[in-house]
């Protein structure tokens, strides 16, 4: 029965989404870190039965995300105190000794002196009589101060440096008019105060330096048209503070859509301009903010149209994820290695070989914005918005992350946006609240201490205000030797989330059709061996599918995944920028942003009963009911408004009320288009059902790091086939429905 | 004969006024058979005809007074070849009484105004400016070219170049903001590479119906021209804007260091984009550098950045100790290759107490006619108001008369052969049957091309006489005149396209008549001749002594056309052709033009470039000043430049053409203290002060590069101007030794000179 199957919608999502409660009450928050599974197989043989990935999400900035302070650690004179030998910092989860004089490791058992200065005696039950007063000592998230021993050199100031095109097409969508309109807007939000500096390059055929020295009264341009060999016009001032130089950077801002008003030229040099701007930065290191409208023409990485259809389904598919030339690669190796987070802003009119260019963010700890067809009118809006979260969002600096975890256990394999620099050194050149990352745990003994097991995260980073800080995370995980309860401790979400990163590492090597085959192998193994461990109940009910409570949205999810825009059909099915950037999307997102676009949530609009679009007191936005993500459950009189975390899809039934319409659109459903590209939402009307769903829009989209544009779509009107690949329930030509999925997974399982 | 007044009709000096009419009597003659011609001077008697010449079809010499006419078949005689020529169809109304004007026997220098066959393009000038300079020298840089911009016509073209560590090429016509191109200054870059980058049309500079050939690099189709060089009317505000933000180049430097300046790149650059900016011939068109250190960046480096390598000296040239000169002098002289395909000159405006690299970059001045003025800093008076004569307008003082697009052609008699120039011109390729076997200068041709000349500029042409010993027995009376037609076709300054024909005739004479001969002899053509052929020797002549070769020119000068018994000193006698001579060689000798050791390298081809383009009464200035004496007893009067002049009731006035001093005795100086020019029962007193300051003003008025004055007192620091060019008669004679053909080798005063001089005439 199709309804009885568990769905993730309404009330269920929340709980279904919901992290397991904490196996400490010290423990971080699972924002920070969320473990697939809440416990540590005791030993190999035990975790070898567990298909499903034992690992952990990290989302180090998730405090900023939800807006909570973190602890500071106050220093005594003897610094930072860590494990001698491991390196691990001070935590709820440490052992004291020798009246206090001695410490044992959590994480590698060493005995620890603690320094004098230190000190503090233990009450009755071994804890430090100042524990309370010292968040290291009773909070799983604190922070450091990093003395001068944590730095290579003096902490650097915020750098947001932009590298803008300004060929034919970037002045006519108007990218450059709302780039630069939305940089001037944000100059006083800008993190940093008096030490911003900023930079900027425009390039069409020819790269294009601006001297923003502060004595000027306008800025100078200086035009460089070697492209083979491109060096730096000045050795200062294209690099500049941005209090100094305020008004020069807003003349120039002002004076940059003019400057290329009558710019004809369709090619675009975007290697050397980024090699450019490597040059001018690398000093220092920083933002790099690209936004790229024409094909990459000239230069160094100029991008060749291999979308070829052939080479889908043969041993040469996945290389069409993988960056064409080798330039990237090495260009964002260097970029993090000077401490340079690029972050692309792909606003192209067509092809523009995404495989290659989003090599650049993956390696930097970079984002990658993609605006098919940009087009001022449209889509400005989005750019502007999620251009102002990018420049003004809590930013860290020239960080690096470091994950430990007890002994006998290790991180076999990291996951998200960033350059593995040592065996478990992460550097991530900046990071923000928007970056999460996924750490795959092995076992590197036979066995681990029975127990708690421990994972600490560490995040070295400069903040905008210039302190160098460590930011510190540390959770205890119980150590299990029963299979029961590595089910029972399984967090599907997280799991979700680990799966999706898997995928997409799994889809730069494989075909399609084998990242989906690896995705239901592990869900269908873990069924497998949950059958096998409850024979007696399957004996009892041979033909039901049995599984775990806790895996009860796995399938849908895992269905929800495989359908998603990086994984689904082949060469035509999805266009290939498309794919590769829903890919960059899960691979650097957290679980909530997985979840949902692995199973959107599908909002009735059409009812008003009941609060859902109203403002309540509290500042709550109450949610509209929820239907679950199949067209069968679609109303033609209803509206529903489709939630992926990257749209909004406003589907529109045919026989939808004249009065809501008409309250939405300011239009019948007569006169409302059949083509509905065209029809905006926002900004409202002064309707009761526009201000409610723009309160919606509002209330959904806080918090995310992309703006999720609206997209109007009318029932059977053409258009609807585009967000036909939504409805996760639903049989497509290429994808089965929930049910048939089900069924295949029960027949697989059920197969000796 | 009155050179000087013959001078004053054609614009003519030769060094010999009579020639032998054989080569072997021609030979013994010792001075070389030469032209010195100003094609550009001014005469204000000189017709300007409305319309074509008209050339002999054999030999293409123009029509001239010394044509024969038979006005009754309507057919002239050319003088040089002996054809008949038909006068054309427009000619038919022409008689004895009614003759077209450049038949009038004394309009033998004539010009002709002629079609144009390219349309017409205002005056173009890039600005090439040095940015490696302290602020403060580049503040009085820019401050003298806003001055001069000032002053320009609006319709003339302007273009603005930077350089330091790179070079930057302003866009003025982009008014949204400052914006420049930047060439990187260690590259090297062709042309065609900086056109291309530049994105300008090759030579159309955006004309309808010029553009460059299809396939050729250029702007994207419908986009707009860039603009670099344009009206000033329409960028005046984007070039002044540029001129006031520009900056001293900020890269930084090391004190162990020179700045990174890319003075040849910069040049290449700018060379380029003038070449692809005005169409070939259309109008006067220059880049003006101004730079105030030498090239350490690129092509074209005359020394290291690092400190500790020197700048070379006429002792590293002398001994091939100088690693970058042969290289870098190659590439200037590509640069000046480039410049005179497209007719288009360059000067340099070098203000620096060190060298700059003039002495590399000499050439490129020296082919395309270009001016250049050397001093100590960009807030000399001789540079700003050197600058501002360069934009003067006819009327105005100062006027140089600037005209461009030449080419400047000689025609000689039969029996004379062409045998090179000397001069501020390049060569042209073109067969004549007057060329000469051996070549002196600018040889192989009897064609040149001056891409700027001014009123001043003069060429010195060297003849060969070919002729056998009989010839004027076999050719008889009618051929005892030669005649040598000058042609010079060139832009002026008006933007007309002319034709001087300067036509002059001489005698043949028996070469045995040496006292015939003799009273033909120049003496001051004949020095400015040997001033530049003794330099040019010095720099093309491996190991060339320049004092010996003068000398013993000298020597044999005075055995053929002395009056001497054999041995006896004391018979010696000079004819009055050539009394001064000895005394014009014995200052050349102690001129920096021949004397390099007391000078850079710089300074050496400064003088000389300005010794090669100037007429004789001026180079006479440069190689023996001019002193002359102000004081109660009369009017002023030349004295000799000795120091027997200095007198304590006398103020001097010498002009040594780059400076002109004024020099006051020390009574004179005295009572200049005591202010008693100021009392009008002194008013004399006030008249000898007053009258050398307005001489010296005249100087500088009329000559280019504007001198400097010195004004000084005896005793005075500054009197060393004068003292160092004086012959040092009462301070010591030196009895040198001598070598039989060298006269002396140290400072000797004129007297001991002569008296060597007479010695070794006499020898047998
Ligand atoms: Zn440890
Ligand atoms: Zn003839």
């Amino acid at each position: 029965d199709p309804n009885a199957l568990p769905r993730p919608v309404g009330e269920q999502l929340e709980r279904a989404r919901t992290p397991h409660a904490r196996a400490d009450p010290a423990n971080c928050s699972p924002d920070n870190m969320r473990m697939t599974v809440n416990a540590i197989p005791a030993t190999t043989a035990l975790r070898s039965r567990m298909p499903l990935p034992l690992g952990v999400v990290v989302h180090p900035m998730a405090d900023e995300a939800h807006g909570r302070c973190v602890p500071v650690v106050q220093l005594s004179s003897a610094g930072i105190v860590r494990c001698r030998r491991c390196r691990t910092y001070m935590s709820p989860f440490i052992q004291w000794t020798d009246a206090g004089r001695r410490f044992k490791c959590n994480v590698c058992s060493m005995l620890n002196e603690i320094p004098v200065e230190y000190f503090c005696s233990l009450d009755q039950n071994g804890r430090r009589r100042d524990a309370e007063e010292r968040p290291e000592l009773s909070q799983g998230t604190v922070e450091y101060v990093a003395p001068a021993d944590y730095m290579v050199r003096a902490p650097m100031p915020p750098v947001y440096f932009f590298l803008i095109d300004v060929s034919y097409s970037a002045v006519a969508s108007g990218m450059l008019a709302t780039v630069a309109a939305t940089i001037k807007s944000c100059l006083d939000s800008l993190p940093g105060d008096e030490r911003t500096l900023v930079g900027f390059i425009t390039f069409d055929s020819s790269l294009h330096f601006y001297n923003l020295k502060s004595s000027l009264t306008q800025p100078q341009m200086l035009v460089v048209t070697e492209l083979d060999d491109p060096f730096v016009p000045l050795p200062d001032d294209l690099l500049v503070n941005l209090r100094d130089s305020r008004q020069v950077v807003e003349a120039l801002l002002d004076a940059l859509p003019g400057n290329f008003a009558g710019n004809t030229v369709v090619e675009s040099a975007m290697g050397p301009a980024l090699q450019a701007a490597f040059m001018v930065t690398s000093h220092i290191g920083g933002k790099l903010l690209l936004f790229q409208s024409s094909v990459p023409s000239l230069g160094v990485g100029k991008v060749k149209n291999r979308e070829n259809l052939s080479a889908y389904g043969t041993e040469r598919e996945p290389a069409l994820r993988n960056p064409d030339d080798p330039f990237f690669k090495r260009y964002a190796a260097e970029c993090s290695r000077v401490q340079i987070t690029v972050d692309v802003f792909a606003l192209c009119q067509q092809y523009c070989d995404l495989a290659s260019l989003a090599a650049i963010p993956r390696y930097t700890c970079g984002e990658l914005y993609y605006y098919p067809g940009f087009l001022a009118q449209r889509d400005g809006p989005r750019l502007s918005a999620e251009l102002r979260r990018n420049l003004t969002r809590p930013t860290a600096w020239e960080a690096v992350m470091r994950v430990r975890c007890s002994k006998g256990l290790r991180i076999s394999a990291f996951h998200g946006h960033f350059f593995n620099r040592s065996t478990d050194l992460l550097a991530l050149p900046t990071c923000d609240p928007d970056k999460a990352f996924a750490m795959e745990i092995t076992h590197e003994e036979g066995m681990v201490q029975p127990g708690m097991a421990y994972v600490q995260c560490a995040l070295l980073y400069t903040n905008s205000i210039g302190e160098r800080r460590i930011r510190v995370h540390t959770m205890a995980v119980p150590v299990v030797s029963e299979l029961s309860d590595l089910f029972n401790a399984t967090d599907a979400g997280a799991t979700t989330c680990m799966l999706a990163k898997l995928s997409v590492e799994k889809y730069l090597s494989s075909r399609l059709d084998e990242t989906r085959q690896a995705l239901h192998s592990r869900l269908f193994g873990a069924l497998k061996e949950f059958r096998i461990m409850n024979s007696s109940a399957a004996l009892r009910a041979p033909n039901k599918l049995i599984f775990p409570e806790t895996y009860k949205y796995l399938p849908v999810w895992t269905l929800g995944l495989m359908k998603c825009a990086a994984f689904r059909g082949g060469a035509k099915d999805v266009n290939a920028d498309e794919r590769i950037a829903v890919g960059h999307y899960l691979m650097g997102s957290g679980v909530d942003a997985v979840l949902r676009l692995a199973y959107p949530a599908a909002y009735m609009l059409h009812d008003p009963a009941g609060p859902w679009g109203v403002q309540q007191e509290d500042g709550a936005v109450p949610l509209p009911p929820a239907v679950p993500l199949t067209l069968a459950a679609l109303s033609e009189a209803g509206a529903y408004l489709l939630d992926t975390g990257r749209v909004f899809v406003l589907w529109v039934g045919r026989a939808i009320s004249p009065q809501w319409c008409m309250e939405v659109f300011g239009t019948d459903p007569i006169s409302l288009p059949q083509d509905t590209s065209g029809v905006v939402v926002e900004p409202g009307r002064d309707a009761p059902m526009s201000r409610r769903l723009n309160t919606l829009l509002r209330a959904l989209r806080t918090g995310r790091s992309l703006h999720q544009q609206v997209f109007v779509v009318r029932q059977g009107s053409g258009l609807d086939a585009h967000v036909l690949p939504y409805f996760v329930e639903d049989r497509s030509p290429a994808t089965q429905s929930y049910t048939d999925y089900v069924v295949a997974l029960h027949k697989a399982v059920m197969a000796k | 004969m009155d050179f000087v007044a013959l001078e004053d009709i054609d614009g003519v000096r030769l060094t010999w006024n009579i020639w032998p009419n054989s080569k072997l009597e021609a030979t013994k003659c010792v001075i070389p058979f030469a032209s010195v011609y100003t094609p550009n001077k001014r005469l204000p008697s000189m017709p300007v005809l409305p319309y074509e010449p008209i050339p002999c079809k054999q030999c293409s010499a123009i029509l001239n007074p010394y044509a024969r006419v038979d006005f009754y078949s309507k057919v002239w005689i050319c003088p040089f070849c002996h054809s008949r020529n038909h006068f054309p169809a427009h000619y038919q109304g022409i008689s004895d009484t009614s003759m077209p004007a450049e038949l009038y026997p004394n309009y033998c220098t004539i010009e002709y105004t002629l079609p144009k066959s390219v349309a017409p393009h205002p005056p173009a000038y890039i600005f090439l400016i040095d940015t490696c300079v302290s602020e403060d020298e580049l503040g009085a840089c820019k401050a003298a070219i806003m001055q001069a911009i000032q002053t320009l016509p609006e319709y003339a073209y302007v273009g603005l170049v930077t350089f330091g560590t790179h070079v930057h090429v302003y866009e003025l016509g982009f008014t949204e903001c400052s914006k420049c191109y930047v060439f990187r200054g260690s590259k090297e870059y062709t042309s065609q590479q900086i056109v291309e980058q530049l994105g300008v049309r090759g030579g159309a500079a955006g004309r309808p119906g010029q553009a460059g050939a299809p396939g050729q690099a250029g702007p994207q189709p419908g986009a707009p021209q860039r603009r670099f060089l344009m009206p000033l009317s329409e960028c005046e505000f984007t070039l002044t804007t540029a001129l006031e933000e520009l900056q001293k180049d900020s890269y930084p430097v090391i004190a162990t260091h020179r700045p990174a300046r890319c003075t040849g790149t910069a040049m290449q650059v700018a060379t380029a984009l003038l070449g692809a900016s005005v169409p070939i011939g259309s109008c006067a068109a220059r880049v003006l550098l101004f730079v105030g250190g030498p090239c350490t960046e690129g092509s074209g480096k005359v020394v290291n950045r690092e400190l500790t390598e020197e700048i070379r000296s006429h002792k590293d040239l002398a001994k091939d100790g100088a690693p970058h000169y042969r290289k870098a002098k190659k590439f200037y002289d590509g640069i000046a290759a480039e410049l005179v395909a497209h007719g288009h000159a360059l000067d340099i405006f070098a203000c620096a107490l060190d060298q700059v690299g003039v002495a590399e970059m000499k050439d490129v001045v020296m082919t395309t006619g270009g001016l250049t003025v050397q001093t100590d800093t960009f807030h000399n008076i001789v540079f700003r108001d050197s600058l501002k004569r360069l934009f003067s307008r006819d009327g105005e003082d100062g006027f140089l008369g600037l005209s461009s697009n030449a080419t400047f052609e000689v025609i000689p008699s039969r029996d004379i052969k062409v045998a090179g120039l000397l001069g501020p011109a390049a060569r042209v390729e073109k067969k004549s049957p007057h060329i000469a076997d051996v070549e002196v200068g600018l040889g192989g041709t009897t064609t040149w091309k001056l891409c700027s000349l001014d009123s001043e500029t003069s060429l010195a042409v060297l003849y060969e006489i070919t002729a056998t010993a009989n010839r004027e027995a076999a050719d008889g009376q009618a051929n005892s005149q030669f005649f040598l037609q000058f042609i010079t076709r060139y832009l002026h300054w008006t933007g007309e396209l002319r034709c001087r024909v300067t036509t002059v005739t001489r005698r043949w004479m028996d070469g045995s008549q040496v006292g015939e001969i003799i009273t033909g002899f120049d003496q001051e053509a004949a020095a400015v001749l040997m001033g530049r052929l003794a330099t040019h020797k010095m720099e093309t002549e491996e190991d060339f002594d320049a004092t010996r070769w003068l000398d013993r020119a000298l020597i044999r000068l005075a055995q053929r056309f002395g009056d001497y018994r054999k041995d006896d000193p004391q018979s010696f006698n000079l004819r009055p052709e050539l009394s001064f001579y000895p005394q014009f060689m014995f200052h050349l000798r102690r001129s920096p033009f021949v004397q390099v050791f007391g000078n850079s390298p710089d300074e050496t081809a400064y003088y000389r470039m300005a010794l090669f383009r100037v007429a004789v009464p001026d180079a006479m200035v440069m190689i023996q000043p001019q002193l002359t004496a102000y004081h109660f007893n009369g009017p002023p009067e030349p004295v000799l430049l000795d120091v027997s002049s200095i007198l304590p009731e006398r103020v001097l006035l010498l002009d040594a053409y780059f400076y002109v001093v004024v020099f006051h005795g020390t009574t004179i100086a005295q009572w200049r203290k005591a202010e008693y020019h100021l009392q009008p029962e002194h008013a004399a007193f006030a008249q000898v002060l007053a009258a050398p300051q307005a001489e010296a003003k005249d100087i500088v008025r009329r000559r280019f590069p504007v001198p400097k004055i010195v004004d000084c007192d005896h005793n005075g620091s500054q009197a060393r101007f004068l003292l160092v060019k004086l012959n040092p008669s009462s301070t010591y004679t030196s009895a040198t030794p001598m070598s039989a053909e060298v006269i002396n080798t140290d400072d000797v005063s004129l007297a001991t000179f002569t008296e060597h001089l007479k010695r070794l005439a006499v020898q047998s």
